[in-house]
């Protein structure tokens, strides 16, 4: 059984039809990309997953229990964690507080919470800035905020959007690794990126969207020379 | 264990001086203080805490007022538990409110409490069964009121002061303890970025209604407080919109989501505004509109909170100057020593 499942989930802002019939399966272990060009759909699908927006039609399983509808509070207790594309810190608390927050989730009792965070803090390489304001850190800090909170919320199931976006190349390499780590661990990941060398080196397979549809499906490499996905990036060959 | 002990006696000693100089209208307005502490404290609960800045917190203190008065008119019940009632029914009605106005947010849900509570208002006007509308309702006489068998005679200043020492003890302590716990760090989160908050696991709705029926519960508790005190009440003595206005000054030029600011806001503006209002009718609000401005320029984390600054200075400069110690675990960390030591391994 899939980890997690969507079955024709569609989503429909007024006339437009942000997210159209994508079903799609994800088992436990993975690490999925998901790619597509701007105003695909990719963000929203992850909110419809996450429970920032619900499905105007189609279910979403996880574990094998259906999680539409649920708040998303309710879909981190079961076990996705989420990033988000524009970085959502709480800047005027320290990182080490930031994360303790998340890590509430799994353990009620300040020092355990404390502790786990700091537990993640480490993973993602933030120790030295523990006790800095999140507002005042470098992007690239803030990135590994995002995730060290996601982490510590204990997932299973891990969306990362857009981890990459405005890293410069080095950042880029150390992200990546991190994203390899997370993974070694044991967490599923869905991972929403543009930067195709990163992800053809993270995910070992990768859906593609296109206008809210799900139009490849497969290993990186096949999924680069499908003719779909060639004419969505690079328009149709004239003549 | 020991400060602590020295801490309570020092309070119990300033809260003493007043009933010792035995000057009425000093008491008088050192009981003001204390009740706009409770509200301070209550409005800041939920503005400063949580960030969702009411503007509707008339209507509970309002309800509270209300149901304290008539609990005595109407059923004879003697004030000093009508005023819990009081409290209590502020903090039911207010989880509906809460239910609807937390759907908006920002701007859009202060404008919802000030909706909500121009309706109370409205319906407090008009419901003369439950209200006796615009004329008010007049308690002439309080009576006397057992406690611990003492018998307590509410005719006098004093037994309001210590009634209401006692009220904004419990509001300061439900302060400091929201500060340390669970449920205050959440707030805290959901001040700072509420989608964050949600994604990491934190029912932001209910978090925002348990804490508003806290907050509703003080201030209905400080309106029973301030029926009793008055005897009279009437729909624009305890609904009004200025009302909402002077706990949020209060709260706002005390020090936002501290837990000594309520007091010191209460302190600073109840005293001049006092002392304003025996001149004319509504000064006090203009003084406190003054007031408000300089803080927002000036002073934005209000008079407690740059108290609290210049004191934990001095202090950290205190422990530099004999340990030293402390200085190598907060001072600024080495310049990205793990970009650095990554950089290398590659």
């Amino acid at each position: 059984m899939a980890l997690l499942e969507l079955e024709s989930v569609t989503r429909q802002f007024g006339g437009l039809r942000a997210v159209s019939q994508v079903s799609l399966a994800v088992d436990e272990g993975e690490v999925v990309g998901l790619i597509g060009p701007n105003g695909a759909g990719k963000t929203t699908l992850f909110n419809l997953i996450t429970g920032f927006l619900r499905p105007s039609a189609g279910a979403i399983r996880f574990g094998g229990a259906s999680i539409v509808g649920l708040r998303p509070h309710a879909v981190a207790g079961r076990g996705v964690a989420r990033t988000f594309q524009v970085v959502k810190p709480f800047p005027a608390l320290s990182v080490h507080e930031n994360v303790t927050l998340a890590a509430f989730l799994r353990h009620r009792r300040r020092p355990d919470a404390e502790r786990a965070a700091l537990a993640a803090i480490t993973e993602l390489g933030l120790e030295a800035r523990r006790s800095t304001l999140a507002g005042q850190l470098t992007l690239m800090d803030q990135k590994r905020l995002e995730m060290a909170r996601a982490l510590a919320t204990e997932p299973r199931l891990l969306l990362l959007d857009e981890p990459l976006c405005g890293l410069n190349p080095t950042e880029i390499e150390v992200a990546c690794g991190l994203v390899e780590r997370i993974h070694g661990r044991g967490v599923t990941i869905m991972i929403v990126e543009h930067v195709m060398k990163a992800i053809m080196r993270i995910s070992r397979r990768v859906v593609v969207m296109q206008h809210g549809e799900k139009i490849a499906d497969g290993a990186p490499a096949d999924v680069v020379r499908d003719p779909a996905v060639v004419s969505a990036y690079f328009g149709k060959r004239a003549g | 264990m020991r400060r602590s002990l020295v801490r309570a006696a020092l309070v119990a000693a300033v809260a003493a001086v007043p009933l010792a100089v035995g000057n009425s209208f000093a008491l008088h307005v050192c009981i003001l203080i204390l009740m706009w502490t409770v509200l301070g404290a209550a409005w800041n609960v939920l503005g400063g805490f949580a960030g969702q800045v009411s503007f509707g917190h008339a209507a509970l203190f309002g309800i509270g007022a209300y149901v304290t008065m008539q609990a005595y008119a109407l059923l004879g019940l003697p004030p000093w538990w009508g005023l819990w009632l009081g409290a209590a029914a502020a903090a039911l009605v207010s989880v509906p409110i809460g239910m609807l106005c937390f759907r908006l947010r920002g701007p859009y849900f202060s404008l919802a409490t000030l909706a909500v509570a121009e309706i109370v208002r409205l319906v407090a006007l008009n419901w003369e069964w439950a209200t006796r509308g615009p004329e008010g309702i007049l308690i002439t006489s309080l009576p006397r009121v057992e406690l611990f068998g003492h018998a307590v005679n509410f005719e006098s200043k004093p037994p309001f002061y210590l009634l209401a020492v006692l009220l904004a003890g419990v509001a300061l302590g439900a302060t400091a303890w929201l500060r340390r716990s669970r449920l205050g760090a959440y707030l805290v989160a959901i001040r700072e970025n509420e989608d964050a908050a949600e994604a990491v696991g934190i029912d932001t709705v209910r978090t925002k209604v348990v804490t508003l029926a806290l907050s509703a519960a003080l201030a209905g508790a400080g309106g029973g407080f301030y029926a009793l005190y008055f005897r009279y009440i009437d729909p624009d003595a305890v609904l009004g919109l200025a009302l909402s206005m002077e706990m949020v000054f209060i709260a706002v030029v005390g020090g936002l989501g501290t837990v000594g600011g309520p007091l010191v806001g209460a302190l600073f503006l109840t005293t001049i505004g006092e002392t304003v209002r025996s001149h004319f009718q509504v000064g006090h609000l203009i003084v406190y509109g003054l007031f408000m401005m300089v803080a927002i320029r000036w002073l934005p984390e209000g008079i407690w909170g740059r108290v609290a600054r210049w004191l934990e200075r001095a202090q950290r400069g205190r422990t530099a100057a004999s340990g030293g110690a402390v200085v190598a675990a907060t001072g600024p960390a080495p310049v990205e020593p793990d970009h650095a030591a990554s950089a290398g391994r590659r």
